[in-house]
């Protein structure tokens, strides 16, 4: 909302400046912000054309003499609406225009121009740029623009949050000012008209359909007006805060709603085409041509206003073209309603329109500000437009809007401010704000004013007077008394240690878009969660796993020239398991993926080491480590719908924690990347966590030494290492503690098809020095079992 | 010692063997093996230590372990590189090198940013919880005030998965799950993924992170609110941070605030929160007394605040995974 700050004056008086102001109402929950940014605009001063003539040289171009206050400069200039005698806002040679746009002495066709005539959207003040501004006759010759601006359109804009429908107004807004300055509210000057016999009632009557949707519906009529343009107050109090003038008509219901909030709404009576006004619902099949010239279909969600027949206006939301005021009517009907919040917020939304006047009925309406702004509406149009009230007022009002008291305890203020507020600030404010308050220090019975609908219990009350009172006057208390509670704060505490493993393992973290195109998330064979309104097609799912986002990433990066990439992230990954909100399932996940070269190259080494599953594998073996996770192994995993190929899933005590492998090459050819191999895990983040929080025992170091054995085991090519690994450590009885393959050897002295694979083996008792008599055995054993099994020789 | 003797000899032997060392791999196992082997020589002097007396056993084993150190790390040494760039002459070092490359990886700026407001409201007694990011309407809107056909709706630009299912707008369904589930006094707050309908931009992104935080208990007033959320600002922005606490309008608040910081750089106040006491009409939705218990909740971006600590100007730059960015954390 858009608030002129000489406008604001006519009902408060402020010494304040715009800015003042500005962070007053925003103090006050009325956020703003100054209308116009006026600091690229000192330059511009205010000149006067003293003579405007035909370019001779131009046919579109005029050559000007304007003065500055000091001197007559000639200018050339090609606006339509230039003339002499007009004020006008001038940039002199050497001023710079928003956007950095510097004046400089010109010849144009010939002519000589000092500086230039500015139209309003030149200085960014409006869109205007059919024209040069003009200004007031009365603006003074060389003095700055800016000042003008300040004190003929000074404005700001308001940030309303949706409970404040009351200050979608200029009185509503100076009357919190008033209140928070201590000031006297003014109020717009009209009166209520006495009559003797109701003549509107020749004229029309009203019936509901249902008096829930439309409480109050106020209606009246004035003879023969005259359409006409608006007189120059009218004009350009609507201009101040950004409203096109219309026509006199128009902009009086236009002003009426800026200046008190109510929206009314103006028919030409000669085009209703009859004498009743019912108001309904919309039938299915019905439409309507609205002012704006678009034609709507509607529905029982909308409320209507028609002639008993057809609609003729959209109740709150839009009029009718058919019945509109064009510069031929002769006689009005001044619609002043007050419609149901919901009924209105329903069918705008139904039809996707948003208006003034559909924004503040859909906020809550004043049920008798309908009454007051039909009737500064009467007086404005007698005054305006020349026209004949018809005596009289069609008001059918059958439930009265009763505004229920509330009481306000001093207990429970003291309770919820933490401070303490005086008797009388309470009184003063509440009254002053326009609520009926009877009682004394203990509690108050307080009757809000009809136009805060938003005041209905005790501590709406307490918000008042603690907002006017002021959120900074409020001591803030720095001790508290509380509860103490002993379990661990976090419990994805995991989250954080896990990060600084990985980034300690080169693994940069990064946070991609849970939205993903449909494509994306279907490379996986998992029901994915699909959203109603997407933004786009590209982000019309959720992520059903964390690898699409890493690969886009890693190819984003690996095209800008990263060659060594290790990425990592965590997050949800959702699932629709089966139909509906309860059957969608969101996972909890780690992965991280590898690509590229894990070394760098240097000085040291000219040969980068490529991105390796047994790289990968060496990570996640020191980030499980790393987490005091232990008893976990590799296990070949063939299932390929899970994203990996050449895949393992990691267990704990056979408990599937997470997976390893290649990243499958569907996601590379679904998502035209052009990669090669990448490597990639993914965990599941709630397992992990859980067995990282397992408690680590200490084991005593065992200070006995240490025996080393190397075997060296020659075996058919396909054996597989790791089994052999296990076998031995399987028959090492106890005193074994550790087997780690250290050597595969190649070449025709070992055999074709075979392959020499030395173990190196070390031995360790906890009670003794091991002897060759204890130590021996056991590696005799271990040989017969790996030779028969695996059909090893000794090499 | 006849064992100190055979082990100088086989050391002897390496040192000959070893130099050159052989070019191939070939060469080199078949070196390995004579030495290193399961019957090659340093086995057998092991295996020789048997006939050593026990007094001189300790300091045999010790010379042997030494010599198989020796010839181990000759094998290492000529695993990769076969010459040194750090040699100049006459066995000087060129110590000007840079050093060998370790890989360094980076812990995303929001995730720090997360972790250092989580660790703040922990510091005060908060505890942590966590919620579904896909939640019902009651969850998400109802339960908080929000009644159908009210225009504080349309305060948060909401996906659905269907008309009764939404993406979170923000972790305050949590607050509610969290009452469901247990009795007052609660002091916790909630970090998560939220998501908003909005076109993207450099200010605004179809997600984000939020902290919400809710305190309940008998006594906990506006007062209250305004010391925790102060000393929350002093931590993570200074203790010389200046802010305002200034009205506004929240469905599941009353009264509401929203707390501004002021940027002398950009010369203005910046938001950074919501806050406001607990409505009664939430507690009425969790069957809580709210003439029993009284509370305050709050919700911060994590972007924004992450954005306001590192002076990014560009949301997009968080989801970018852009390394370029990433790499300055």
């Amino acid at each position: 909302m858009r608030i002129s700050i000489n406008w604001l004056k006519e009902f408060v008086d402020t010494p304040g400046n715009t800015q003042e102001i500005a962070d007053t109402l925003t103090m006050l929950g009325l956020e703003a912000e100054e209308g116009l940014d006026t600091s690229k605009l000192k330059d511009i001063i205010i000149g006067e054309v003293k003579e405007c003539i035909k370019h001779p040289n131009a046919d579109k171009l005029k050559l000007c003499q304007v003065y500055d206050g000091n001197k007559t400069l000639p200018v050339v200039c090609g606006a339509p609406n230039v003339a002499s005698g007009q004020k006008i806002a001038f940039a002199p040679v050497g001023s710079i225009l928003p956007g950095d746009f510097k004046i400089g002495k010109a010849k144009i066709r010939g002519e000589v121009s000092q500086g230039m005539i500015c139209s309003e959207s030149e200085m960014g003040i409006s869109d205007e740029h059919d024209g040069i501004m003009i200004l007031d006759t009365t603006a003074k010759n060389g003095s700055a623009l800016v000042d003008y601006l300040n004190e003929h359109s000074a404005s700001i804009e308001l940030d309303i949050t949706p409970n404040r429908p009351d200050c979608f107004s200029h009185l509503g807004v100076a009357r919190d000012l008033a209140v928070k300055i201590k000031s006297h509210l003014k109020t717009p000057e009209y009166k209520k008209r006495e009559f003797i016999t109701n003549k509107a009632e020749d004229f029309v009557s009203v019936v509901f359909e249902n008096a829930d949707d439309c409480p109050r519906y106020v209606a009246g009529i004035v003879k023969n007006v005259k359409v006409r343009p608006s007189p120059e107050w009218l004009k350009n109090r609507l201009e101040s805060i950004g409203q096109r003038p219309i026509n006199n008509i128009v902009d009086i219901s236009n002003y009426v709603m800026m200046e008190m909030g109510h929206p009314t709404h103006i028919f030409d009576y000669d085009k209703l085409g009859s004498k009743e006004i019912l108001i309904r619902r919309g039938k299915k099949g019905e439409k309507i041509t609205t002012l704006d010239e678009v034609e709507r279909k509607l529905s029982p969600n909308e409320l209507l206003i028609t002639n008993g027949e057809s609609p003729i206006a959209i109740a709150g939301i839009m009029g009718g073209l058919e019945s509109a005021v064009t510069e031929a009517t002769e006689n009005i009907l001044i619609e002043s309603a007050y419609f149901d919040a919901p009924t209105i917020r329903k069918g705008a939304k139904a039809l996707g329109m948003s208006t003034d006047a559909s924004k503040r009925f859909e906020r809550g309406a004043d049920p008798n500000g309908a009454e007051s702004a039909f009737w500064r509406v009467i007086c404005l149009v007698e005054d305006v437009t020349g026209g004949e009230w018809v005596p009289g007022i069609v008001d059918p009002y059958p439930k009265k809007t009763v505004q229920p008291s509330v009481l306000l305890t001093r207990a429970k203020l003291d309770l919820l401010s933490g401070c303490e507020i005086e008797d009388t600030f309470i009184v003063n404010t509440l009254s002053d704000l326009g609520f009926n308050v009877n009682g004394k220090s203990i509690e108050w019975k307080c009757t809000p004013p009809s136009w805060r609908p938003d005041l209905e219990r005790e501590v709406d009350l307490i918000e008042e007077v603690i907002r006017i009172f002021g959120y900074d006057n409020v001591p803030s208390k720095y001790h508290y008394s509380g509860i103490m509670e002993s379990h661990e704060p976090d419990p994805h505490k995991g989250i954080s240690t896990i990060m600084s493993i990985l980034s300690g393992l080169g693994f940069t973290q990064v946070f991609n878009n849970s939205l993903q195109s449909r494509r994306k998330v279907s490379i996986l064979n998992i029901l994915p969660v699909k959203v109603m309104n997407p933004l786009s097609d590209t982000m019309s799912h959720l992520r059903t796993s964390l690898i699409q986002g890493l690969l886009s990433t890693t190819d984003y990066n690996f095209k800008n020239g990263w060659p060594e990439l290790r990425l990592v992230e965590w997050g949800n990954v959702f699932e629709q398991k089966s139909p509906g909100f309860k059957g969608i399932v969101e996972k909890f996940q780690l992965s991280g993926i590898i690509h590229g070269n894990i070394t760098k190259n240097s000085v040291h080494s000219k040969k980068s080491r490529p991105a390796s599953f047994l790289a990968l594998k060496g990570m996640v073996d020191a980030l499980l480590l790393r987490l005091n996770i232990h008893n976990f192994e590799f296990k070949s995993e063939a299932d390929t719908t899970l994203g990996f190929t050449n895949a393992f899933s990691i267990k704990h005590n056979g408990e599937t924690i997470g997976i390893i492998g290649d990243i499958s090459s569907k996601f590379g050819s679904t998502m035209n990347l052009d990669l090669g191999s990448t490597f990639g895990f993914q965990f599941d983040l709630n397992k992990v966590m859980a067995l990282a929080n397992e408690k680590v025992t200490y084991q005593s170091i065992a200070t006995y030494p240490m025996v080393e054995r190397d075997l060296n085991f020659v075996v058919n090519e396909e054996m597989l290492v790791g089994e052999i690994n296990r076998t031995i450590i399987n028959n090492g009885r106890s005193i074994l503690k550790k087997v780690e393959a250290v050597n595969v050897f190649r070449h025709e002295s070992v055999g074709k098809g075979k392959k020499a694979v030395a173990f190196n083996l070390v031995f360790q008792s906890s009670s003794k020095t091991l002897e060759d008599k204890d130590v021996n055995p056991v590696i005799d054993e271990i040989i017969r079992v790996v030779s028969k099994k695996y059909s090893a020789n000794l090499r | 010692m006849k064992l100190k003797e055979s082990i100088e000899s086989v050391r002897n032997l390496f040192r000959a063997d070893s130099d050159p060392f052989p070019k191939n791999s070939e060469s080199t196992e078949e070196l390995r093996v004579k030495y290193m082997g399961r019957k090659g020589l340093v086995a057998d002097l092991f295996s020789s230590m048997k006939d050593v007396s026990s007094d001189e056993r300790p300091l045999a084993g010790k010379l042997l372990n030494e010599l198989k150190q020796e010839i181990a790390s000759v094998f290492d040494s000529h695993k990769d590189s076969p010459d040194d760039p750090m040699k100049i002459i006459n066995g000087e070092s060129d110590y000007t090198l840079p050093g060998l490359k370790f890989p360094t990886g980076n812990v995303h700026p929001l995730q720090q940013t997360m972790e250092d407001i989580k660790s703040i409201f922990m510091n005060i007694g908060f505890s942590v919880t966590y919620g579904p990011e896909i939640d019902d309407d009651f969850h998400n809107f109802s339960a908080l005030n929000f009644p159908p056909e009210h225009p504080a709706r349309d305060m948060q630009d909401t996906f659905f998965i269907d008309p009764e299912t939404v993406l979170r707008t923000h972790t305050s369904n949590v607050q509610i799950h969290l009452m469901e589930e247990q009795d007052p006094p609660l002091r916790f707050i909630v970090p998560g993924r939220v998501y908003r309908n909005e076109a993207i931009s450099y200010k605004s992104y179809c997600l984000f992170h939020q902290v919400e935080g809710l305190y309940v208990d008998k006594h906990v007033s506006f007062a209250d609110q305004k010391g925790i959320l102060e000393y929350f600002v002093k931590r993570m922005f200074g203790s010389d941070a200046k802010m305002r606490f200034r009205p506004s309008f929240f469905p599941f608040t009353e009264p509401s605030a929203e707390v501004d910081i002021w940027s002398e750089k950009r010369g203005q106040w910046l938001e950074i929160l919501g806050c406001g006491m607990v409505d009664p009409e939430v507690f009425k939705s969790v069957n809580i007394d709210s003439d029993v218990w009284h509370g305050f909740a709050f919700g911060m971006g994590v972007e924004r605040i992450c954005m306001l600590k590192y002076d990014i100007d560009d949301i997009r730059l968080l989801y970018q995974g852009d390394m370029r960015f990433l790499e300055q954390f």
